[in-house]
């Protein structure tokens, strides 16, 4: 029979919450109890294959058939009531001025209207009341040959990224994060299959403060980059 | 959000296209039928359109989607037969211990072995190890104390490798 505090023990490992000091005891307690040393080895062989499982992208059309399966009339029925720190008309005025600012700021001192040039885009935040949920980020692109804009989320325990971009030509996107780079192929044309709205799981634990680099490209020649980053005390 | 609620079905496909794979995802390892998976996360996301007024937007949107993903799929199960329809066989017919198991046939043993716990030992696993959400998270999803949620994972988990060990697996 093992005893309960091992098995609080056991399972407090596997989640990565011992210290040092509890490390070792349990260390202790199972080089000298094999029926002990049996179970921790099977409960981390359970939990390694569910964490090694992969996740299963949903069928192609589960997009197209919720969106058509929408309500003809709008969902709105009760008047949307914002949190109580911008309900005020002031506040939401002075929310979207800022926000615009910011933007305007950011937008002039990235170049935008300087012509064709590389554009570099540092993330600008919206307002809250008009991201969508889970948005910790958000940058508007204007590359020149595409726009758009590009959104840092998060969703469960990951962040994502969001783009969304009309293009006169199909636009690759390098995504790298945390050491490791996806790419999305031929985004913002008008024949691109998912329109002109995709979104892309990062890999790994991201970090506050962590940044999230975009690459702009078409027909293999860069032309734009931008950064989203996740804030820092999230 | 505030276009989500009025109705703007552009800013609600973003919803869709951030959500759809953690959705689809959780109603699969709930239910393990596909086809049931895909009918839980049109529910779901219907649901979210129609209940979008009654969201809280100081709480997380991923907790109240997973939360409704979770109920709509015990819903299923409820009136599916799946739970009927495993038999015991399935996990004493994966390989003995003396045979070095590949990797999908251990996810396939393990897929049986979650379905024949019951949905909320299910969830916590799906919750915690498939879709790799804090004890936090979990609690806000599953509207439960950390302890609670802890425990009751804890319990999960010894029953899942009991039951492995019982088909020869773990």
């Amino acid at each position: 029979m093992v005893d309960p505090q091992y098995l609080a023990s056991i399972h407090a490992e596997i989640d990565g919450e011992l210290d040092h000091k509890q490390r070792a005891e349990l260390a202790r307690h199972l080089l000298a109890d094999p029926e002990l040393r049996a179970l921790r080895d099977g409960l981390r062989r359970v939990c390694d294959t569910l964490e090694a499982m992969p996740s299963v992208d949903p069928p192609s059309q589960l997009r197209t058939d919720i969106l058509a399966a929408l309500p003809r009339a709008t969902a709105r029925v009760v008047p949307f009531r914002p949190a109580a720190r911008w309900s005020a008309p002031a506040w939401r005025l002075a929310a979207v001025f800022a926000g615009a600012l910011v933007t305007g700021t950011v937008l002039y001192q990235s170049g935008v209207g300087r012509g064709p040039a590389l554009t570099d885009i540092a993330g600008t935040m919206a307002g809250p009341s008009e991201r969508t949920p889970g948005t910790v980020d958000t940058v508007r692109l204007n590359l020149g040959q595409a726009s758009g804009r590009a959104s840092l989320y998060r969703a469960g325990a990951g962040f994502g990224v969001e783009l969304e971009l009309v293009a006169s030509a199909p636009v690759d996107v390098l995504v790298a994060s945390g050491g490791q780079t996806k790419r999305i192929n031929g985004l913002g044309s008008p024949g691109s299959p998912g329109g002109p709205l995709t979104a892309v799981e990062l890999p790994g634990v991201m970090s506050p403060g962590q940044r999230v680099d975009l690459t702009f490209l078409v027909a293999g020649h860069q032309i734009g980059a931008a950064t989203l980053r996740i804030p820092a005390g999230r | 959000m505030r276009r989500c609620r009025d109705g703007d079905r552009k800013a609600f496909e973003r919803l869709v296209i951030r959500y759809q794979k953690p959705v689809y995802n959780a109603a699969l390892r709930m239910l393990r039928n596909p086809e049931d998976a895909r009918d839980v996360a049109q529910t779901v996301f219907l649901k979210v359109f129609e209940h979008l007024s009654q969201y809280d937007p100081s709480s997380r949107f991923y907790s109240w989607i997973y939360r409704i993903a979770l109920n709509e799929s015990v819903n299923a199960l409820g009136r599916s037969k799946h739970l009927e329809a495993i038999s015991g066989n399935e996990i004493d017919q994966a390989p003995g211990p003396e045979r070095q198991v590949e990797s999908e046939q251990a996810n396939s043993a393990i897929e049986s072995a979650l379905m024949r716990l019951q949905p909320d030992h299910r969830a916590v696993i799906v919750l915690r190890h498939l879709q790799h959400l804090s004890y936090e998270d979990m609690g806000d999803i599953l509207e439960l104390p950390e302890k609670t949620v802890k425990s009751r994972l804890f319990t999960a988990r010894q029953l899942l490798r009991d039951l492995l060990v019982k088909g020869g697996v773990a």
